[in-house]
């Protein structure tokens, strides 16, 4: 497991205090596992993930992701209308892992509110919080 | 965190970015930093470290010991030889398991029990408290102060055996144990595991040395695995898990012990066990699984559920706890459940090879449902989804060491049906493959199979002649004074033959009499075998015949034959020791320098010992004599009534002053392969030299009467015609013959050495005094090497050596010189050859003309009487057919 200090948390995205990141994207927000989730969960071996065109209300299950040990439920920051999923990550769900930031986002979302990201948990806090934790 | 145990590799672990966790009050390496999909697949592809001193040690030994062992756990401890471990549990009276357990005998005096480091307490008190029923039984927790750790894939074996100081690795059988010394230290090493991988060792040592170990064993390249990997590991192997599997079930209730598909292997109804814990419930849960192996589901009340390893088949994971349901009813638990990753392979059979690619697959055990059967589907439900998942029989294989190999549950093909094409071109295209598999063979290929030879002209022509598609079913009356009645008409000819076949070997052999109507050196020995059975009961025909008491062999992998195996031909024929709960069969030991030689003076005390009743001798990996002489005078000497058999096979062609007289140096029966060194068609013989009167006469009689009307009706008189021909020209030329054959096996021998070849046996002798010569290749290589020298023309066997774990493993080649003698060779050929062999297994070289150039100039047959001697008879004989 990574030190506190060396998890991964680029400046320009938002965080969820149950370990997702949001970055906006004009109208749509992208959402994935931050770094440290990743590195908790271990070799990430399934992930099942809504479908397009749903409804997911913030602090809702929106995915389950598995590890060889456990099953983890993610968290949806801000409320919205789920319009895309990334189909990649059925047959190589270890993108996750290796790419949680980049090929590993999981879903895009319309929110219902455009500011909400704004009122998510800069990079700072985050660590903050998870200095906090563990 | 302050209050967890730990191991005395806790800080190695911890130094290694280890994520701890709390496993049972331990603080322990749940994975390292490559994580848990890595440390499984490194385990399956090189080596995997396990750190398990966790787990209990405790040592059973004193008065009682065995009695206390055998009334607390579930094995037969009294079939426990020293230099040997048992699977084991500790059962509840209520057909439970408290735990499973190992129980290990590295030295006569004290047993050791290693347990699940989550029961120890428990399983230590309850230990305790039974104690007082067996005074003098002592107990010792060594858990502090020996350290236990595990390796666990193909490279464990060569990553060991890198660094014992002095001592060896166990014998190649799973359980063996064995002591050595490492930097210095005893370790103590067990063939056992729980990963399934074929080749494994659990290691014992000093705890202070354990450090150090576990570094040696790192820089030789295993890869540190944690507790996931464990599961994953243990799982793909179909391993039970205490409180997964044994113990309790999702609900709390107790699952019984037989519902474990190990249980067999772990549980023992030996009379030498008592009315131990447990005995009548698990004897009752034992009867209901014989039954519903049978679809008979009368006693099911007794084994309502049982464990049985299952794929999904749909998306997602299975996890312990969720529900099983089968055409909508619920039928049981999840036990144990996950993804775990797998290499993949292509080709089947002995070509299958790992791609270098890996995959996942959601696999897991589950207790449900004992009608449930193989290629069933059930839908275990996810999170509210009922996904479609099947029952396997097993998730891996550990039968073709070096390796473990995954098995995934396949859709069965239909099997092809032949073409409906023209017959022209069918005819046309046998008769076409087998002149080329022929004009290959016997014109391009230098062939040195030990076991092959090819006939003269003249015994070929014979053996296709008339008499091939008769009967001559023949028997002796005793109304007629014993003499031989034939049941045929049209039989005069080959009566004849057949009269001057015995004769004429009777004469080869030195020996009173001969039975050549089996067609195989095998059925040659399930013949006599039968015929022992039968001449002990000869006295009581109405009451259960006895099997042969007890039985002495080379074992198979010290190069005894299948014959002589209980997996071969001695199957059924020797009884089962209640002791050993196996067939009574003892093994000669063999001498420590020299795997290939008999251990005269250890055999004799295994003889005393043991008073077997039937003494096998011969091999078929065969590199010296047999010992006769100095058995047969060791039983004369003690009045030891044993029968002597000698299975020749490979040897029969060298029957004489060059190599062995069996019935001079004490053989009671001899068998044999008439085409291997023997010039013969493809047949059995059996040969005595008792005469009627003796005592033994009447074992003689039952040879004959359990070939025919016993293995008999029609003994193939075509290949017993060519045989008689054959035993003409053993006779004529034997003696040149043999001196050839045993001349060039010492020169071929001395010359593959030479090339810089490792040759098994002795230098001082040429290593060897027989036909063969074994030569070593490298561990798991030799399949290869025989397939190259094939693609180059050369034919040989590959073979395993007496300390591999089986033929997929096999490190060593098997040639035999009396083929290519017959055709001509002699030394110095076989040096050219010998050079030819190094350049294609070592250099790698392409060799494939040259061979087929080599072989030209030996296609001559010699050691038979020439065509031109008889050649209008030769001519009219070929224009009959």
């Amino acid at each position: 497991m990574k030190k506190i200090e060396e998890i991964h948390l680029p400046d320009e995205l938002r965080y969820s205090p149950d370990h997702e990141w949001v970055r906006m994207e004009s109208t749509v927000a992208r959402v994935g596992l931050t770094d440290y989730a990743q590195d908790q969960l271990g070799d990430i071996v399934y992930a099942e993930l809504p479908s397009v065109g749903i409804r997911v209300e913030q602090g809702a299950v929106f995915a389950t992701v598995e590890s060889v040990k456990s099953v983890s439920e993610c968290i949806m920051p801000l409320a919205g209308e789920i319009t895309a999923v990334n189909a990649f990550l059925a047959d190589d769900p270890a993108i996750l892992n290796r790419s949680p930031y980049g090929e590993g986002w999981m879903v895009l979302v319309k929110p219902d509110d455009p500011a909400a990201g704004e009122r998510l948990l800069t990079a700072e806090r985050y660590r903050a919080q998870l200095k906090g934790e563990g | 965190m302050g209050e967890l145990l730990k191991t005395v590799l806790h800080e190695t672990h911890v130094a290694l970015g280890a994520t701890m966790v709390d496993f049972g009050g331990w603080h322990m390496p749940l994975q390292y930093r490559e994580g848990i999909v890595e440390e499984h697949l490194a385990t399956r592809r090189g080596a995997g470290l396990f750190d398990v001193s966790h787990m209990g040690r405790f040592i059973v030994r004193g008065a009682c010991a065995l009695a206390f062992l055998q009334h607390l756990l579930t094995n037969n401890a009294a079939a426990l030889d020293p230099g040997f471990a048992q699977y084991t549990m500790i059962q509840s009276g209520s057909g439970d398991a408290l735990d499973d357990a190992y129980l290990y005998r590295f030295v006569p005096g004290e047993y050791l029990l290693v347990v699940n480091a989550a029961n120890k307490d428990a399983d230590w008190r309850y230990l305790q408290g039974m104690r007082p029923g067996f005074p003098g039984a002592e107990l010792e927790d060594v858990s502090e102060r020996m350290a236990m750790i595990s390796l666990q894939g193909p490279s464990s074996r060569p990553i060991l055996q890198g660094l014992i100081e002095a001592g060896a690795l166990p014998e190649p059988l799973k359980n063996a144990l064995a002591t050595v010394s490492i930097a210095g230290t005893e370790v103590l090493i067990a063939r056992t595991g729980y990963t399934g991988e074929p080749l494994g060792f659990e290691l014992f040592l000093a705890s202070a040395d354990a450090p150090l170990l576990w570094d040696l064993l790192r820089e030789k390249g295993a890869t540190p695995v944690g507790l996931g990997a464990r599961d994953t590991l243990r799982l793909e192997a179909g391993l039970p898990l205490y409180g997964h599997e044994l113990g309790k079930d999702p609900t709390g209730a107790e699952i019984p012990i037989f519902a474990s598909p190990l249980a067999r292997f772990a549980v023992s109804f030996s009379p030498l066990k008592d009315a131990f814990v447990g005995r009548e419930v698990l004897a009752a849960q034992f009867a209901a699984l014989k039954k519903i192996r049978d679809e008979d589901y009368s006693s099911r009340a007794d084994l309502p559920r049982i464990v049985m390893p299952f794929a999904l088949r749909g998306k997602g994971i299975a996890r312990a706890g969720f529900r099983v349901f089968k055409d909508g009813r619920e039928a049981g638990f999840v036990t144990s459940g996950t993804m775990v990753p797998y290499w993949k392979t292509d080709g089947i059979g002995l070509s299958t090879r790992f791609t270098g690619e890996r995959e996942m697959r959601a696999i897991g055990l589950m207790l449900v449902d004992s009608r449930l059967r193989k290629d069933d589907t059930v839908e275990i439900e996810i999170r509210s989804n009922r996904t479609p998942a099947v029952v396997v029989p097993y998730h891996m294989r550990s039968d073709a060491p070096p390796h473990a190999m995954p098995i995934l549950p396949h859709r069965r093909e239909a099997c092809p049906t032949p073409g409906s094409g023209e017959w022209d071109g069918k005819v046309r295209g046998l008769l076409e493959r087998a002149l080329e598999n022929t004009r290959w063979r016997q014109t391009e290929c230098i062939n040195l199979i030990p076991s092959e030879q090819t006939t003269s002209p003249a015994v070929r022509r014979l053996s296709i002649m008339d008499p091939a598609f008769r009967y001559a079913e023949h028997r002796t009356l005793p109304a007629f004074m014993d003499a031989e009645v034939f049941y045929y008409q049209g039989t005069n000819f080959i009566e004849g033959v057949e009269e001057m076949l015995n004769a004429e070997m009777a004469r080869y052999l030195g020996c009173q009499e001969i039975e050549a109507r089996v067609i195989s050196g095998q059925m040659a020995n399930t013949t006599v075998f039968s015929a022992l059975v039968d001449y002990l009961n000869r006295n009581d025909r109405k009451a259960e015949p006895r099997r042969i008491r007890s039985v002495l062999n080379n074992h198979i992998i010290r190069g005894g034959h299948l014959s002589a195996q209980p997996m071969g031909a001695l199957a059924n024929f020797v009884r089962i020791d209640p002791r050993l709960e196996k067939p009574a069969v003892v093994n000669f030991p063999v001498l420590p320098e020299n795997p290939y030689k008999i251990d005269v003076e250890a055999a004799k005390i295994i003889i005393a010992e043991n008073r077997p009743e039937l003494i096998i001798f011969g091999k078929s990996m065969v590199l010296h004599r047999e010992p006769l002489r100095e058995i047969s005078t060791f039983l004369r000497e003690k009045g030891i009534d044993a029968v002597i058999m000698y299975d020749m096979a490979h040897v029969l062609g060298l029957v004489g002053p060059h190599f062995q007289e069996p019935f001079a140096e004490g053989a009671d029966l001899v068998t044999g392969s008439t085409h291997k060194t023997f010039f013969g068609t493809q047949r059995g013989i059996v040969a005595a030299n008792w005469r009627e009167g003796e005592k033994r006469y009447a074992l003689w009689e039952a040879v004959r009467s359990r070939t025919f009307p016993g293995s008999v009706s029609n003994h193939h008189l075509g290949t017993l015609l060519g045989l008689l021909m054959a035993v003409y020209e053993m006779n004529a030329f034997k003696d040149p013959y043999q001196q050839a054959v045993i001349q060039n096996a010492k020169a071929f021998a001395r010359a593959l050495s030479d090339t810089g070849l490792t040759v098994a046996g002795d230098p001082a002798i040429s290593f060897t005094e027989t036909h063969q010569v074994i030569v070593k290749v490298a561990y798991a290589k030799a399949v290869e090497a025989a397939r190259l020298l094939e693609a180059n023309n050369i034919i040989c066997n590959y073979q395993a050596a007496p300390d591999e774990e089986g033929f997929t493993a096999a490190g060593a080649l098997r040639l035999g010189v009396q083929e290519m003698t017959r055709f001509g060779m002699g030394p110095e050929d076989f040096r050219t050859l010998a050079q030819m062999i190094r350049d294609v297994i070592i250099g790698g070289r392409p060799l494939k003309e040259e061979v087929i150039a080599f072989r030209r100039r030996f296609l001559a047959m010699q050691y038979c009487f020439p065509d031109e001697a008889f050649g209008d008879l030769m001519e009219k004989l070929h224009r009959m057919i």
